[in-house]
């Protein structure tokens, strides 16, 4: 195929662009997705194939599965993909209209796509999983009434398919190169990041008034986008007009935030705080009790980013051109994030409580959690209703009984595995090397924390004695690396192993996903943070995008334990309380990380990190990072996102709980 | 021309939890030990430069998490490596018995060029624990290893104590610099992926 074919084909899915092409008036391209038709139903669209009852399954739960039609059609010699979900027809009334057009999959032209991976079992479903060039993946597509065979040998019609040279069953999409070279691309799939397109009704699907058909805009761009990632090689770059358009619609936030701080500045009313974040220098504060156990993986390194502050943008090198922050974070944390209030003390709390002891208005107990904390005498009363382990509605009575009940419990729970002798231990190899993995990891958890330091430390045991009798409580799951890093707060906090014990599977029954074995719940917040960077930074979004860093897995360890290694012990429970109130959002700790990353996006691109560098900046970054004007940011980014954000969300994302069990928290009220 | 020539050498450490990586290469490049380290959570490097016949390099040590189940990730950190460290603890059969695994693992998401020659060393790590007394994996039985493997380079160490740190990893190097020198002969010095990437779209015969 010619040069010039090629750029053609680039841009023949979109009918507004050639349209305005012929015009001569391509700096004026449309990406209204309302507007716009996709090849399939475009005149000049041949269909090539079409296969009904084709699947994705979001997540586990055979209600969520989302039906659809596969097709491929192709248009100037292009082949390209699409998978339409069926309206109406939807088993399950939760699943949204938003939620099934997220995962849409629009005319995907075969020139992005680098593999497809067909998975034939004896028993049970097809399925193909397809991955594009920029190494992110759709979900996998599941043909209900088979078809896979026939679906590849019709794309080997078109296309230049080769079976990659180490697994049979990897096809790869025109691949010139040497198979053999290129069997990483299909090695890569299990940890390949699912795509959902992001289209969204252009109704909203909400009211109509301006501010949601505003949004419903921006939400039309972004999947525009998306769909023809291709094109962002071109001049005529959809990103910029989105990150153009992104910057019209905060700009008045901004103007608002400029007003309002210089209103502040002149009135001097004693803002010295806000003045300080106003000039971009984070506040570090160490209590001194505390300094002890900082990072003691970051005493030195040759590279060290330690020296200078890793959020000063002044001294980026090479001049290099960063382009602007369409959202200046700081300028509308000022206008919507609110300043942290002093922790809430018992007095307060009871406040909270009827005479009974039930918690009256838990919105209102979660928002004061979040503008504050707890003070830490009363965390162990507040965390168990945080974390679902009591129930809003409970009375001390109810509560002093569900004590004593989980108590006995646990400890038949506990007997499962005291009760196994030396003898059966030989013949129960799981069991032994479970066990040797919890004994090798709490001996080195936060053990330079007082509570937990010294030789033959009891709290030591306890934690172990928790973690083994998680491991069999929910066995499936077992114990995984990271668990003991959030047990240890927890026990901290509750000084109780039974409490303990209950609050961790409480706050497992969120998380334990990021500990699944396939790495599920780790990567579809990874790839939920991918989509809210590209709708709150675009220009760093495309920066990754460059970099090949879209994986984002220099964020892992933030979401693995919610940062529990990047903040100190007391800062990190106030991290938490904030979290776990799912105040304005179940997956404030995603905004958090967009928060930081855009505290150091000049750093980042001004010094044009590879991702090995970024992975080292990042980890660095641990023990540097303020807590509060963090947690601010992420509350105005959360709230600038609104419902967009919330859609770039895959349903089911940890920390939700999947949907099928929200019926089983009912006292969680209007958390969801 | 020799301007061009690479002076960053990776090497990536793998193993069971608990074995030692991350002591080992902090002893290796910070000359410390501590009781105290964490768990390792995704993976971390430290660099050090290390000088060869008057040439300078940047050895790139990867540190990763243990357990099994964070293998997945392996894509991302091990590609471009020059140099594997296999690590087992000689008081630990069973870390011993997984090195096949980790083997591998590391060939099939690391896929380098030339899986039969691809340079590892194996380290016998924790060899001060209880006097040696608890050991039990035997040298003989460790080398016999190596040598199924086409004669792997093997070294008993003590992270702890810092016992053979240092000639592991100067072994480490002169392989990860090899592997490297090897690929200069037949790989250009730079490559741009921007242009392979298009040759590989545009050449499409659809």
């Amino acid at each position: 195929m010619s040069m010039e074919a090629s750029e053609l084909q680039d841009l023949s899915d979109d009918a507004d662009y050639a349209a305005s092409q012929q015009q001569g008036s391509a700096s004026m391209m449309r990406c209204d997705s309302g507007k716009r038709s996709s090849p399939s139903e475009h005149d000049d669209a041949e269909l090539i194939y079409l296969k009904d009852n084709v699947a994705i399954h979001p997540t586990q739960f055979a209600s969520e599965r989302i039906s659809g039609r596969l097709k491929l059609t192709k248009q100037d010699s292009v082949l390209f993909l699409s998978w339409i979900p069926y309206k109406g027809q939807t088993s399950n009334a939760k699943l949204s209209e938003k939620d099934r057009s997220l995962y849409t999959i629009t005319a995907v032209p075969f020139t992005e796509v680098r593999s497809i991976r067909r998975h034939t079992p004896a028993l049970g479903w097809q399925y193909v999983i397809v991955v594009l060039t920029s190494g992110l993946a759709f979900p996998p597509l599941y043909f209900y009434n088979g078809g896979v065979r026939e679906f590849l040998a019709i794309v080997k019609q078109h296309v230049f398919l080769a079976r990659s040279a180490e697994d049979a069953n990897v096809f790869l999409v025109n691949d010139f190169q040497s198979p053999l070279q290129r069997t990483l691309s299909s090695l890569e799939l299990p940890s390949s990041l699912p795509v959902a397109s992001g289209q969204y009704p252009s109704d909203g699907g909400t009211s109509n008034d301006n501010q949601g058909r505003a949004s419903a805009d921006v939400g039309n761009r972004v999947s525009s986008v998306n769909q023809y990632g291709l094109r962002k090689q071109k001049s005529h770059d959809p990103t910029r007009d989105l990150s153009i358009h992104l910057l019209e619609k905060f700009s008045l936030v901004t103007k608002f935030a400029r007003d309002t701080t210089t209103q502040l500045f002149s009135e001097n009313n004693g803002f010295g705080s806000i003045d300080k974040r106003w000039n971009n220098q984070p506040v570090h504060s160490y209590p001194e009790k505390l300094s002890n156990i900082a990072e003691e993986k970051h005493q030195e390194s040759p590279h060290s980013y330690l020296d200078n502050d890793p959020f000063k943008d002044e001294e980026i090198a090479n001049n290099v051109d960063v382009p602007d922050d369409p959202l200046e974070v700081n300028k509308l944390s000022l206008v919507w994030g609110k300043p942290r209030q002093p922790p809430m003390g018992r007095k307060e709390f009871t406040a909270f409580l009827d005479s009974e002891g039930r918690v009256v208005e838990s919105k209102a107990l979660r928002e004061r959690v979040f503008y504050g904390g707890i003070e830490h005498q009363l965390r162990s009363e507040v965390w168990p209703f945080l974390l679902g382990y009591y129930a809003y509605d409970s009375t001390y009575a109810e509560r002093e009984y569900l004590r004593s009940v989980k108590q006995m419990e646990y400890a038949t729970l506990k007997q499962q595995w005291q009760s196994i002798s030396p003898e059966q231990a030989k013949r129960f190899t799981k069991y032994r090397e479970r066990k040797g993995l919890i004994d090798k990891d709490v001996v080195r958890t936060d053990r330079a924390f007082e509570y937990y330091e010294g030789d033959e430390n009891l709290n030591v045991n306890i934690m172990r004695d928790i973690l083994l009798t998680y491991s069999f409580y929910n066995f499936d799951l077992g114990y995984c690396q990271g668990m003991s890093d959030y047990l240890s707060p927890i026990l901290y906090v509750m000084e109780n192993e039974s409490e303990s014990f209950w609050c961790f599977v409480a706050l497992m029954e969120r998380l334990g996903p990021n500990f699944n074995r396939d790495q599920n719940g780790m990567h579809t917040q990874l790839f939920a943070l991918s989509k809210l960077v590209e709708l709150l930074d675009t220009p760093l979004h495309n920066y990754f995008k460059q970099n090949d860093c879209l994986n984002y897995f220099f964020c892992f360890r933030w979401i693995l334990i919610q940062f529990k290694r990047e903040f100190e012990y007391e800062k990190t429970m106030q991290l938490w309380e904030v979290l776990w109130t799912h105040y304005h959002s179940e997956h404030l700790h995603l905004y958090v990380c967009v928060a930081i990353l855009k505290r150091c996006r000049s750093k980042i691109m001004g010094e044009q990190m590879d991702f090995d560098t970024l992975l080292k900046f990042i980890n660095e970054l641990s023990g540097h990072i303020d807590l509060e004007s963090t947690v601010r940011d992420a509350e105005a980014l959360c709230i600038c996102a609104g419902e967009n954000g919330a859609a770039s969300i895959p349903p089911g994302t940890p920390p939700s709980l999947p949907l099928d069990d929200i019926m089983l928290y009912p006292l969680e009220d209007d958390v969801l | 021309m020799p301007s061009r020539r690479r002076t960053l050498l990776k090497v990536i450490i793998l193993g069971d939890s608990g074995v030692g990586k991350t002591s080992l290469m902090n002893q290796y490049v910070n000359k410390k030990f501590s009781n105290q380290y964490k768990a390792t959570i995704g993976a971390d490097f430290l660099t050090k430069e290390v000088q060869f016949e008057d040439r300078l390099f940047t050895l790139q040590i990867w540190d990763t998490a243990g357990q099994e189940r964070f293998q997945s990730l392996g894509v991302a950190f091990y590609r471009g490596a020059d140099c594997c460290v296999l690590v087992y603890d000689v008081n630990s059969m069973k870390s011993f018995d997984n090195l096949n695994n980790w083997r591998e693992e590391f060939l099939i998401q690391a896929s380098p060029s030339d899986p039969e020659n691809f340079p590892f060393v194996l380290i016998g790590n924790k060899v001060d624990v209880d006097g040696g007394n608890s050991r039990v994996v035997s040298e003989k039985k460790a080398k016999a290893w190596c040598a199924s493997k086409g004669n792997i380079p093997y070294f008993e160490t003590s992270a702890k104590e810092g016992t053979n740190v240092e000639e592991a990893f100067q072994c480490i190097a002169k392989n990860a610099l090899k592997s490297g020198e090897e690929e200069e002969l037949y790989l250009p010095d730079t490559i741009d992926v921007g242009t392979s990437n298009q040759q590989r779209s545009t050449g499409c015969e659809c």
